[in-house]
């Protein structure tokens, strides 16, 4: 599925490469290339190492929601959905995290706490992913999968900004 | 009165950073893709611990903050350090608004948006219409609606810079979330050590 899509911003936002948008982005094509890798990179990585390919869609499903960028959030679902992991699906999108020590449960609220409220983050945090058995590059990688989603939503709000502008 | 300044803060991680000395090929490999001044610092050697991540992000960052034409760079500077004054980190605050000033030399302005907020009176325009829509996109991007483009339009934003204005944006609602959770600052002067490498 996912590998059909050239650019997950104008997949989303039905924008053509052609249009004067889509070439306006193009004037930053390097920008482009590595938006589309970041996001590989984080959410479909060839070795996941530690962090599952369903524990990451459902991470950047929750950060989707939290922005209510419900585009972005509904592309997440599917992917979350194409790995059939029942669990990690089940959990997904209860709000609050649930409370509790079950390693998805603290991924969630370690999560949801980096996207809304970043500043609380303490070495207590980090340390209980430790706990869970995450290693220093499972927890690097899901800091950077979670906070790369506040910039995906903040790049579509923009483009769509451009999109909807009056012509002058 | 505030805890966001124009010194240096320290930054010191909480995971222990790689060592260069037993970094993996593909470790040493990202960060040799880092820009050099900064390939040894404590903030990359933490970030390598996930090498691919590190390799694509680190390059969108230098694309976004150094990409030719456009919006000049000491407006990404402004914007980038208004995004971190609004999500509360302190580093990154201070080394933006350091950035800003080396670029624009308006030292004044950006002493009174980190004492006084982004709400701070007297800016002129252009700066006003980049700061309003910086803290706007930073705060609420689910609802960002084409009449927020008005100001930067009045204030002679082309489409380009417009669009590298919503690159540096979009990059510090990311920069801000790994700093702040990957580590923690440290005051100038509050006697917990000195800035790290």
């Amino acid at each position: 599925m996912t590998s059909t899509i050239p650019d997950l911003a104008e997949h989303l936002l039905g924008l053509d490469a052609t249009s004067p948008l889509g070439q306006l982005r193009r004037q930053r094509a390097e920008i482009l290339g590595h938006e589309e890798g970041t996001y590989r990179a984080l959410v479909l990585p060839e070795d996941p190492g530690g962090v599952s390919l369903a524990e990451r869609a459902a991470l950047a499903l929750r950060g989707a929601l939290i922005e209510r960028e419900l585009p972005l959030a509904a592309h997440y679902r599917a992917l979350l959905a194409a790995t059939g992991e029942a669990a990690v699906i089940a959990t997904a999108e209860i709000f609050p995290a649930p409370a509790g020590e079950d390693r998805l449960a603290v991924l969630f609220r370690y999560a949801d706490m980096v996207a809304e409220r970043p500043a609380d983050c303490g070495q207590a945090d980090i340390d209980r992913l430790t706990g869970f058995g995450l290693t220093p590059q499972d927890i690097v990688a899901v800091t950077q999968l979670v906070a790369f989603i506040p910039y995906q939503t903040r790049l579509l709000a923009g483009l769509r900004q451009l999109q909807q502008e009056p012509a002058a | 009165m505030t805890r966001f300044t124009l010194e240096e803060v320290g930054w010191e991680p909480r995971l222990p950073p790689v060592e260069t000395a037993s970094a993996t090929p593909a470790q040493l490999a990202a960060l040799e893709a880092c820009p050099p001044a900064q390939r040894h610092s404590v903030y990359f050697r933490t970030l390598v611990h996930d090498p691919a991540s590190l390799g694509e992000r680190g390059a969108l960052f230098t694309k976004v903050m150094y990409a030719p034409r456009g919006l000049p760079r000491a407006e990404r500077e402004l914007a980038t350090a208004v995004v971190s004054i609004v999500n509360g980190c302190v580093y990154c605050a201070s080394v933006h608004a350091r950035r800003y000033v080396e670029l624009s030399r308006q030292e004044a302005v950006m002493r009174a948006l980190l004492e006084h907020g982004i709400e701070v009176q007297g800016l002129e325009p252009r700066q006003q219409a980049i700061v309003a829509y910086a803290a706007s996109l930073t705060r609420n991007p689910a609802a960002a609606t084409a009449a927020e483009l008005a100001p930067l339009r009045k204030a002679g934003l082309s489409d380009l810079e417009i669009l590298d204005l919503i690159h540096a944006v979009a990059m510090f609602a990311n920069a801000n979330r790994l700093m702040q959770a990957l580590g923690r600052s440290l005051p100038p002067d509050g006697g917990e050590g000195s800035a790290p490498a």
